[in-house]
């Protein structure tokens, strides 16, 4: 019993890193329609800058947050100087796909040809064990889960009683009708990638906290969770990722307490495929961005 | 559809051919793990390993069946690549795990290591060549015709009668035979197999050789391979290793192909060779047939 116990609390927190990176992935698919692979490697991106930063004696939430928006400036050029130029070109979302992939594998090998392809780590920074209701969590983890609760928060109150907000599920739930309101959509477009990104920065500084030791695939190995999370919530939901992240998380952790933990990663995977064959749309799909994936 | 599972299919043609040929996993001392472990000679076990990848090819095919976006379909192609290389990564038991199989036995090796090389360029190239000829009969024949017509619209041409379910599949056993028969010809040759052998960037160098010759090409694509195999994935070799940066090289050969990958679909996304449409008989003038055919020819 307890072993569970303490198995859903590590897997709570690493929902929280999952929910963070599978939100910023959904929140970019939902308004531009575009699948972005790249994601995974642009978390490695914000991990390496991370490592960087510290190197030069910051505080590492200082440095989460630097590296945040970094990540978010990376991912809106991606899009402004790759991306949107293909999709105006009439490139097909599948090649697309292929582009975010190139895109991602040359981002990776940057990194590579930057840092070398050498393990890397923050050190440890987990700080004092914390007890709560059972649960067995380091300050980091603790802290990582409030910053994640209150970018959440922080999302919920942006889309739903700000004018940008308004817009942008506007944008997400019809891009034509948008635009002929009088809704910039390219700019919410930009808005959403660079969103997207600072969520995908922070998340990467997050996952290199709290798994202590990570090269430049740290993010593409990381991508399987998130996609995940996401497409349980239902690709291009943010709420729905919020409770997909908190789902894998909690189910990976604890099938890893109870199972072989290298197959881990096979909880999400069966998620991935179950979901996929039985419900496309995902458990809270019902709005036209997700339906706009069925072919 | 394109396929970004495929490697999945080429990695159990080579696993295949391994276990087969490798004998029990007592012998050699014992430090490798491995189910099966037969002795067979080198042409059954590369039967096998198309009959394997074949299947492999129309289980990934299933997942490919339900009606979703391309590129939502994609994702999830890239996800079944990665996760088969992690679990069998996480299983030492069953496919020898992350440090994979090795000494896997080479058909030549009783002659010298020069000739044994070359003997085996001149098999591999003797079988491109029979690939390259089953596969024009395949895609110039009915079957051929009947799966163009599917690709282009799937509603009209499961109106003619075509089981587009059966089709796929078909294509999908076809295509996992070949990749089956490759996986173990690479791994006969090269003598190791393991997960890192088959990591997802391995995928885009296919889709690099496939998107660089020309999708629907057999001929662009062949010549797309030779390129992307041969001029680039080796040919970062015989730059000079820096030695402060190491992997600098491999990582200079990958972001070439990724950058190559992009420049391709963004100036010339046909291809170096586009696709020919195949001619039937003379146009007939007036006919609705007529425009089409005239396309073709200019």
């Amino acid at each position: 019993m307890h072993l569970l116990v303490q198995s859903i609390g590590f897997g709570v927190a690493a929902g929280a890193v999952l929910a963070l990176g599978a939100v910023g992935f959904t929140l970019q698919f939902g308004i531009s329609n575009v699948l972005n692979i790249s994601y995974g490697a642009l978390m490695s991106v914000g991990a390496f800058l991370g490592l960087f930063m510290l190197g030069l004696g910051w505080n590492i939430w200082l440095v989460m947050v630097i590296a945040g928006l970094a990540v978010g400036a990376c991912s809106v050029v991606l899009n402004r100087g790759l991306i949107t130029p293909l999709v105006r070109k009439g490139l097909a979302p599948f090649g697309l796909v292929i582009v975010t992939v190139s895109a991602g594998i040359v981002l990776e090998y940057v990194i590579v040809a930057v840092a070398g392809p050498a393990t890397q780590t923050y050190g440890n920074r987990s700080g004092a064990t914390l007890n709560f209701l059972g649960w067995t969590l380091t300050t980091a983890q603790v802290v990582i889960f409030a910053i994640a609760v209150v970018l959440m928060l922080g999302l919920h109150l942006l889309l739903t009683q700000t004018q940008l907000g308004r817009a942008m599920r506007a944008t997400s739930a019809n891009r034509t009708l948008a635009r002929s309101c009088g809704i910039a959509t390219s700019r919410i477009s930009d808005i959403a990638w660079f969103m997207s990104g600072t969520f995908c920065g922070m998340a990467g500084i997050a996952l290199a906290i709290t798994i202590e030791s990570f090269d430049f695939t740290l993010g593409s190995i990381f991508l399987i969770p998130m996609i995940a999370a996401a497409v349980l919530g239902g690709v291009g939901q943010p709420y729905g990722a919020m409770i997909g992240g908190l789902v894998v998380g909690v189910a990976s952790s604890v099938s890893s307490a109870y199972w072989d933990p290298a197959y881990q990663s096979v909880v999400a995977f069966g998620i991935i495929i179950v979901m996929l064959l039985v419900r496309p749309r995902g458990l809270f799909g019902s709005t036209t961005a997700t339906r706009k994936l069925l072919a | 559809m394109a396929n970004l599972a495929y490697i999945v299919v080429i990695a159990a043609g080579a696993y295949t051919y391994g276990i087969l040929t490798l004998g029990p996993d007592t012998g050699n001392g014992g430090f490798q793990q491995y189910v099966l472990g037969y002795r067979l000679p080198f042409f059954v076990a590369v039967i096998a390993a198309a009959a394997v990848g074949a299947g492999v090819g129309v289980l990934i095919g299933v997942t490919g069946l339900k009606r979703i976006r391309q590129d939502y379909q994609a994702m999830v192609m890239l996800v079944i690549s990665i996760m088969a290389a992690t679990v069998i990564g996480a299983a030492p038991s069953f496919l020898g795990g992350e440090p994979g199989l090795s000494l896997i036995p080479n058909p030549f090796s009783n002659l010298s290591p020069t000739t044994g090389a070359w003997a085996y360029v001149a098999m591999v190239a003797f079988a491109c060549a029979v690939g390259y000829l089953v596969m024009r009969r395949f895609t110039s024949g009915p079957m051929g015709r009947a799966l163009r017509a599917m690709r282009d619209d799937e509603h009209a041409a499961a109106a003619m009668g075509f089981s587009v379910i059966k089709m796929r599949l078909l294509t999908q056993a076809v295509g996992g035979a070949f990749g089956g028969v490759s996986g173990a010809l690479l791994v006969a040759f090269i003598g190791g197999w393991s997960p890192g052998a088959w990591a997802y960037v391995e995928t885009l160098a296919l889709l690099t050789a496939v998107i660089v010759g020309g999708m629907g090409n057999d001929f662009g694509v062949s010549l797309g391979t030779f390129v992307i195999a041969v001029l680039l994935l080796q040919g970062v070799q015989f730059l000079p290793q820096i030695r402060s940066h190491t992997g600098l090289t491999e990582a200079i050969g990958w972001m070439t192909l990724g950058i190559m990958t992009i420049a391709f679909l963004w100036l010339r996304p046909q291809g170096v060779f586009r696709e020919r449409r195949p001619r039937y008989g003379q146009p007939a003038v007036g006919s609705a047939g007529g425009g089409e055919v005239a396309e073709g020819r200019s």
